[in-house]
């Protein structure tokens, strides 16, 4: 579960946005805040404090509602509309606020509020408040995220990291590649030696996988017999040479039932975000199940190699 | 003149803090004279007595607060002459701030 370790790590490190207009209001929460130990950073408008999120991922944004140019209310709601923002807690700095403008705040998409001047321990206690909602939606998101049976990550989680993934490359980031893999004669194996004896097998492979994966790299259960495998920074060559590796520690699993020994072998397709004809995610995934589909038309229990659309 | 200290003049997180605020107050009081002189200054005098509102407070000056929500209110009301007549009182309690002295003076 080395997926889930990191992912958990990442939220044991949780981090905090302050959007205001006004220069005091951020040195006192830099001072009132100080103890928590909880890294801050800072924008002074909503188009500031939008790319803020993008670049940091704060996991609490402390917003101003009455800022010049577009207001915290607006800007809110448009974090709240962001799938890759949307899972950020909220809390208003705000004036004292009538009810009107309260079930605003809070229909809006925001978690709680501050009024200005606020308290020190005041702050101190509803920021952490939020920190732990945050923290509890992170672990529930990542539960709802993991393949019960393989522990891997599953097919909802794979969509978001592409599209993370490729979102990231866009912009200039480093390029990055897929192999898709599929149990070669699965249903044959699940009908021979029974459902439990294919639960096991999927088990095995995803525990093989696990093994060879490296910091860079991420596995997913995509659906029944085929699984995913993202590498990040690789090339084509590197990721082929890769999914190689992986097909020889599959191909050499002791499986056995009762005395009897199994053999099972595993064919892949990989592809890369720089190839021809690939524009988005769609794309990506097309060209390597094509190549992983030409590898079990070649034999099975092969690495296939797409040359893009 | 008389002196308006911080509340939190004895906290010692928060004393250089009070004195960066208090040492910006010329400024900003100057900032207000000059938003209050423009006729087309009033939206900047709102959005400055709004700032000092949100802040004065957690600094340990809360009259200030009082005052500034008092400006900002009356020109949201648009009682331009109310708002003059409160700016005055919120520009002499500004003068008034001060920060506890640095512990190297003493």
């Amino acid at each position: 579960m080395a997926d889930l370790e990191a992912h958990m790590d990442k939220t044991d490190a949780q981090s905090i946005l302050v959007i205001d207009d006004s220069a005091d209001i951020h040195h006192l929460i830099d001072a009132r805040l100080k103890s928590e130990g909880v890294p801050i950073h800072h924008a002074h408008d909503a188009y500031s404090g939008l790319q803020a999120m993008r670049e940091f991922r704060p996991d609490l944004v402390l917003l101003d509602i009455d800022m010049p140019g577009r207001d915290g209310l607006a800007l809110c709601r448009e974090i709240k509309d962001d799938p890759t923002l949307s899972s950020i807690v909220i809390i208003f700095l705000t004036g004292n606020l009538d009810v009107e403008t309260k079930v605003k705040a809070f229909d809006s998409g925001a978690t709680d509020y501050v009024t200005k001047p606020f308290d020190a321990v005041e702050l101190r206690a509803r920021v952490r408040s939020g920190l732990r909602t945050k923290r509890y939606l992170d672990m529930l998101a990542s539960q709802s995220q993991i393949d019960g049976l393989t522990g891997l990550w599953n097919r909802s989680r794979f969509d978001a990291v592409l599209e993370e993934e490729h979102a990231l490359w866009l912009r200039g980031g480093r390029s990055f590649a897929l192999a898709m893999l599929d149990i070669d004669h699965f249903k044959l194996l699940n009908d021979t030696y029974g459902h439990p004896f294919g639960d096991e097998v999927l088990r095995r492979v995803a525990d093989t996988i696990k093994v060879g994966l490296r910091q860079s790299e991420t596995a997913f259960r995509y659906g029944g017999e085929e699984f995913g495998v993202v590498f990040r920074g690789l090339d084509l060559d590197s990721a082929v040479r890769a999914a190689e590796r992986l097909r020889l520690s599959i191909a050499g699993l002791p499986l056995a039932m009762g005395s009897k020994s199994v053999s099972m072998t595993a064919s892949l397709g990989v592809a890369s975000v720089d190839l021809p004809g690939v524009s988005g995610v769609n794309d990506l995934v097309a060209c390597a199940d094509k190549a992983l589909y030409d590898a079990k038309r070649a034999g099975r229990n092969r690495v296939g190699r797409s040359a893009g659309r | 003149m008389n002196r308006l200290l911080s509340l939190f003049a004895d906290d010692p997180d928060m004393t250089e803090l009070v004195r960066g605020f208090v040492a910006r107050m010329p400024a900003r009081i100057e900032e207000m004279r000059a938003a209050a002189a423009d006729p087309n200054g009033e939206e900047l005098l709102r959005r400055l007595a709004h700032q000092l509102k949100g802040s004065a407070g957690g600094y340990g000056f809360p009259t200030i607060t009082d005052a500034a929500g008092k400006v900002e209110d009356a020109l949201k009301r648009g009682q331009r002459e109310e708002a003059l007549t409160d700016l005055d009182v919120l520009l002499g309690l500004c003068r008034q701030a001060s920060a506890p002295a640095a512990s190297s003076d003493g």
